[in-house]
């Protein structure tokens, strides 16, 4: 389907508007998607070229109330790397699953949902345990999740009858 | 069959055992002196097996307590029939077939033992080995035919006397040098060192047939194993190099053909079990089948 | 809860004491980064060997569990069956800070923070990491220790089962691994 280098860019831009900028690295590209449309995106980069997907995860931007996933997608004829990123909602954070256009994509949907509380609509296992084993609290890697009380509340400390502190010298200009 | 002759196996069992756990011990020095390495004490084997003994063990079942007890008694047994320096303690039972077939005994007591435990990975390890014993033995069973076919005598001492008194020349590795090789390869295979040790491989499968074995069944399986390379060297050495006209000799060979098996597995890697089979089904097998030929149609060795 | 140090072996303990003590077989379940300081001290340059130590593949045939390196709550449980499968007398050798106290994960959701609330602990080995040196150091301890007979931990855990299943299940909720590959 597509034989040079900025061909995909170009149909891309020509039936769907989006525009993959350059990344930070050689033969690295970003796209920016809205949530509604990055489903049939995905499905479009797919049929493009983009055969793998390498990584879908997640980031917590708790300042702007936002979960912003990243989609790693790779061309394996030109080599090139895709990041598709899409925002979420952080009250309310659902996405359609993309287990029909990358079967692979269950285990990482599993992991997004155990480790942030993300909605895959559309899956049928996303909601099965797959690291954390019998979890008791909110997901882990939310960013106002509190590792320290957790761990104070859960696991035994061993006593130090010795605290070190750094003795803080306060500069006075 | 007087009562001296059962006093006389037992002293063969125990002196085999000691014999060949010293021999063991020394021989994990060498190893380690390959790996520049100062290695352990000479009667570490020792310590080992008895440490396994004091250990408390649990069972997996009658088959495995019955499969480890018949193991120990097969090869126990089978020690008695070996002829050291021309001495038995039943005279005239030294038959090949007799040794071949009460191996089997242990041999399959052992797998019996091994599967009862029920973990996957020890019967991988059994079907590893018996396919290993299945590639080895039937280049050995040839050349152990065409000796037979030569001498017109089954009888472990007999082949071992007739070789004697003509200098080393007259060891049949000497004379059939072609069945000689193959001897030492299937030696190869029989105890285990690699190149062909897949079914003990312990990073793959956990050391295989002995994965679940702990505790005073571990202190069996280690005896078991000294015994039955006590065994299997004796019968390359009384088959192939002369036996020993005194003890002391034949105790001297035992230790060079058993270190310079040590020797050449230390400086080895491993095959995978159907790499191993086909070697043997190509060189080995295609070796004897060639020795036998020329001894038995082309007059070699008359 | 200290390990009690009453010593009123039999002399057939003793004599085993003495082969336990010259032949440590280990089973080294390398949770952390403490497993890549194993194969200097197992090769020529330190030799373990020399002091009758080894590597064994399976914990049946095992003497010493050596836990190297931080353990979650999700290696815990493999940790306590496998410790479970050894047989008497068995030691557990805790490896690096991470099983004293945490270590750098001393506030992670996820890694327990002190091994001896949950196995019988007879020697730690402090450090990040230590140096085969420390190791082959608190090995020749621990020969010591079994040869004098104060490496009692395995008792202490028989004695102490319901303290050790309680801080077990404080912790973890249950012992038994539930997960699509053990059903």
């Amino acid at each position: 389907m597509t034989n040079s280098t900025n061909n995909w860019i170009e149909c891309l831009k020509k039936e769907t508007g989006l525009e993959a900028k350059e990344g930070t690295a050689s033969l690295q590209y970003v796209l920016d998607v809205d949530k509604q449309e990055a489903h049939q995106t995905l499905a479009y980069l797919k049929r493009a070229g983009f055969g793998q997907l390498s990584l879908l995860t997640c980031i917590d931007w708790i300042e702007q109330g936002t979960f912003q996933l990243i989609f790693i997608l790779m061309h394996w004829e030109l080599g090139h790397h895709l990041i598709v990123r899409a925002l979420l909602d952080r009250e309310n954070p659902e996405f359609t699953t993309i287990t029909d256009i990358y079967p692979g994509a269950a285990y990482y949907e599993r992991e997004v949902y155990e480790f942030f509380g993300v909605h895959f609509r559309g899956s049928a296992v996303y909601q099965k345990p797959l690291f954390l084993e019998r979890w008791d609290d909110m997901p882990p890697l939310r960013k106002d999740f509190d590792p320290q009380a957790y761990s104070d509340g859960k696991f035994p400390k061993r006593e130090h009858p010795h605290v070190f502190k750094a003795n803080v010298v306060e500069v006075t200009e | 069959m007087t009562l001296m002759s059962f006093v006389y196996g037992f002293l063969a069992i125990l002196g085999a055992f000691v014999f060949q756990t010293s021999l063991t011990g020394i021989n994990r020095k060498v190893t380690a002196r390959l790996q520049k390495r100062r290695g352990p004490k000479w009667y570490q084997q020792f310590i080992d097996i008895f440490k396994a003994f004091s250990k408390s063990s649990i069972t997996h079942g009658w088959v495995y307590d019955f499969g480890a007890i018949m193991a120990l008694g097969g090869i126990a047994a089978t020690v008695i029939f070996i002829p050291v320096a021309g001495f038995q303690s039943f005279p005239g039972l030294d038959n090949i077939f007799v040794i071949s077939y009460v191996l089997a005994v242990g041999m399959l007591g052992m797998a019996m033992s091994a599967a009862g435990s029920g973990n996957p990975w020890a019967s991988i390890g059994v079907s590893r080995a018996l396919t290993n014993m299945l590639a080895y033995d039937i280049p050995f069973m040839v050349i152990v035919f065409t000796l037979i076919y030569q001498h017109q005598t089954g009888s472990v001492s007999e082949l071992a006397a007739l070789q004697q008194g003509a200098g080393i020349w007259g060891w049949n590795a000497f004379q059939l040098p072609l069945g000689g090789l193959v001897a030492v390869i299937a030696l190869f295979g029989m105890l285990g060192k690699k190149p062909f040790d897949s079914f003990i491989a312990p990073a793959e499968i956990a050391s295989g047939p002995m994965v679940e074995y702990g505790g005073k069944q571990l202190g069996m399986m280690f005896t078991l194993h000294e015994l039955m390379t006590f065994i299997e060297v004796s019968l390359i050495l009384n088959l192939f190099f002369g036996g020993g006209e005194t003890l002391w000799v034949y105790l001297l060979k035992y230790a060079v053909l058993y270190t310079f098996t040590n020797i050449v597995s230390g400086v080895m890697p491993r095959f995978k079990i159907d790499q191993a089979v086909t070697f043997f089904y190509k060189v080995p097998l295609g070796l004897a089948l060639v020795q036998g030929l020329l001894v038995i149609f082309g007059g070699w060795g008359y | 809860m200290q390990v009690t140090t009453k010593n009123d072996r039999s002399l057939w303990e003793v004599i085993g004491d003495y082969f336990r003590a010259n032949s440590i077989w280990m089973k080294w379940y390398c949770t952390g980064c403490g497993a890549i300081e194993m194969p200097p001290t197992m090769t020529s340059r330190f030799d373990m060997e020399q002091l009758g130590m080894g590597p064994m593949a399976t914990p049946r045939q095992a003497d010493v569990l050596l836990i190297t390196g931080y353990l979650s709550t999700k290696t815990l449980r493999r940790v306590i069956y496998s410790y479970e499968q050894m047989q008497d007398p068995k030691y557990v050798v805790g490896f690096g800070s991470c099983t004293l106290n945490g270590g750098i994960y001393y506030d992670s959701y996820a890694t327990i923070n002190q091994l001896d609330q949950y196995l019988p602990v007879d020697l730690y080995i402090a450090g990040c990491m230590p140096r085969p040196e420390a190791i082959m150091n608190s090995f020749a301890t621990l020969i010591e220790m079994i040869k004098k007979g104060e490496a009692r931990g395995w008792k202490h855990y028989q004695e102490n089962y319901d303290w050790y299943k309680a801080n077990q299940m404080d912790s973890l909720g249950e012992v038994i691994i539930h997960d699509e590959f053990h059903e």
